[in-house]
C-alpha cells in the first residue's frame, strides 16, 4: 500500500517506469473485476484499458489519505462498470427479448465459447453465467466481497454506500446466486 | 425456536462471516437444525461462498499491459536501422547475465581443454564424439600418470631429506648412540631404545653411502619435477 503511494508520487514526477509498475501490479485484479461483472473477455479487456486511462488522467486527484490506491482504482472501475452497464442496457433488453423467443439459437447465444470455458474452468464458468444474471448492485457486492475478498469497510468506500447497505447487498447477492445455480442444476462443492 | 426463517435469511452472511454473537449464533444454529426450509439454504450458500473464495484469479491477456501503456504513455519507440538490429542487446545487458555468460564460456573452455581440443590448430574432426572421447581418455590417463610420478618424486625427496638428517645427527653425536649405564634403568638409550648393534651400525654406514648417491642424483630429480 505504501509502495503504491510511493509509485504514484514517482508517476506524478513523470517517472514512466513507476506507472508501468503500477499497471503491472493492478491489471490482473482490475481485469478480473471487469470480467466477472461483464462475463465477456473482450469487454473486460476494453474496460480495463479505460479504467487505467482514467486513473492515469486523474492521478493528480488521488490522495493517499482518502484510502489505498487499490481501493481508489477499484472505485474507478466500479463507476466505469456501472456506466457501461447503463450504456449497454438497451442492447441487453433486446437480447432478453430474443432470449424469450423459443428458438434453437437461444442456446448458442448464451453458451460460452470453448476458449472462454477453458479460461474459466467448468464450475467457474457456471458461476460466471449465474453472476451475470444478478442485478448489477448485488453482482458488484458479491464480486468485491467473495471474489476479490475485500473487507466490508473497503467495499463501503468503493460503493459509497452505508455499511448496512453493503451487508444487505452481499447477503441478498449470495442467496440469489445460490438459487440461480440451484436452478441451473449446479452444486458448488 | 425464537428466530423466524426471514431472520435466518437476513443474518445468513453474518453467520458465514463469523459476525454473530454467541447468543445469536445459538439462536441461528438452533433454528437451522430443525427447519427443513432454512437448512438446505444455509448449506447451499455456505458451499457457494467457499467455492467463490477458492476460485483462482483469471490471467489477464498478455497484451493488456502493453495496450494500457501504449494508451497512457504513448506508443513505444520504434527502432530503425542498426538500433533495430541490436536493440535486443540493451534488453539483456545486465551484470548478472554477463557473469553467467562468462561462467558458461569458462566451463566450455575447461571441458574442451580437458578433452584434448587443440586450440592452436583447431580442426572440425576434433569435435566428433569419438575423437572427444579418445582425447579425454588420453588426457585423463596422462594426468593420472603425471600425478603418480609427482607423488613418487615427492616421496623420494622426502626419503633423501630424512636420511640426510639421520646421517647428520649420527655424525654430530657419535657417542649418543652408546647408552650410559644406570643402576635404575635397563641397558639402552636415554630415549628408551636399544643401542645399535655392530650389524645395525654397518647397515647405517650402507645407508649413508646410499644417501650420498641419492644426494648426487638430487639435482637430476629436482630438474625432473621442475619439468612437470
Amino acid at each position: 500500500m505504501e509502495q503504491d503511494a510511493q509509485l504514484v508520487q514517482q508517476c506524478l514526477q513523470g517517472d514512466g517506469s513507476a506507472w508501468e509498475e503500477l499497471v503491472r501490479r493492478h491489471s490482473r485484479r482490475i481485469f478480473n473485476i471487469c470480467y466477472r461483472f461483464t462475463g465477456n473477455g473482450t469487454e473486460a479487456e476494453d474496460l480495463s484499458q479505460d479504467v487505467f486511462l482514467r486513473v492515469y488522467r486523474t492521478l493528480v486527484s488521488y490522495r493517499s489519505a482518502h484510502g489505498g490506491f487499490a481501493t481508489w482504482v477499484t472505485s474507478v472501475t466500479r463507476n466505469l462498470l456501472i456506466d457501461h452497464y447503463r450504456r449497454t442496457k438497451r442492447d441487453r433488453l433486446t437480447d432478453s427479448l430474443d432470449d424469450a423467443m423459443p428458438v434453437v439459437e437461444n442456446k448458442a447465444s448464451t453458451a460460452r465459447r470453448p476458449d472462454e470455458l477453458a479460461l474459466l474452468g467448468e464450475l467457474s464458468g457456471q458461476v460466471q453465467t449465474a453472476l451475470t444474471k444478478l442485478s448489477p448492485e448485488l453482482r458488484e457486492a458479491v464480486i468485491l466481497r467473495d471474489l476479490q475478498q475485500l473487507e466490508y469497510g473497503e467495499i463501503q468506500r468503493v460503493l459509497s454506500v452505508p455499511e448496512g447497505t453493503v451487508k444487505s447487498r452481499i447477503n441478498r447477492g449470495r442467496i440469489e446466486l445460490a438459487r440461480i445455480l440451484q436452478q441451473m442444476g449446479v452444486r458448488p462443492s | 425456536m425464537s428466530w423466524s426463517c426471514e431472520q435466518i435469511e437476513a443474518r445468513l452472511s453474518d453467520y458465514l462471516d463469523g459476525l454473530l454473537h454467541p447468543a445469536e449464533l445459538a439462536e441461528f444454529t438452533g433454528h437451522v437444525h430443525v427447519c427443513p426450509r432454512c437448512a438446505p439454504l444455509v448449506a447451499s450458500v455456505s458451499s457457494l461462498v467457499s467455492g467463490l473464495h477458492g476460485m483462482e484469479a483469471i490471467e489477464e491477456p498478455p497484451r493488456l499491459v502493453y495496450s494500457i501503456l501504449d494508451k497512457t504513455l504513448g506508443p513505444r519507440e520504434t527502432l530503425a536501422g542498426w538500433r533495430a538490429i541490436f536493440g535486443w542487446v540493451r534488453g539483456i545487458a545486465s551484470i548478472r547475465l554477463a557473469y553467467g555468460a562468462l561462467s558458461v564460456a569458462a566451463t566450455l573452455i575447461i571441458f574442451a581443454t580437458a578433452s584434448g581440443f587443440n586450440w592452436r590448430h583447431p580442426k572440425l574432426a576434433d569435435l566428433q564424439p569419438a575423437t572427444i572421447y579418445r582425447n579425454a581418455d588420453r588426457s585423463a590417463h596422462l594426468a593420472y600418470a603425471h600425478s603418480a610420478k609427482f607423488v613418487n618424486d615427492l616421496r623420494v625427496v622426502n626419503e633423501i631429506q630424512s636420511r640426510l638428517r639421520e646421517e647428520n645427527d649420527l655424525r654430530a653425536n657419535p657417542e649418543s648412540t652408546v647408552p650410559e649405564s644406570s643402576p635404575q634403568k635397563q641397558p639402552g638409550r636415554s630415549d628408551g631404545s636399544k643401542p645399535a648393534t655392530p650389524r645395525q651400525q654397518n647397515r647405517a654406514n650402507d645407508l649413508a653411502r646410499q644417501v650420498e648417491v641419492l644426494a648426487m642424483e638430487l639435482p637430476a630429480v629436482c630438474g625432473g619435477l621442475g619439468g612437470l
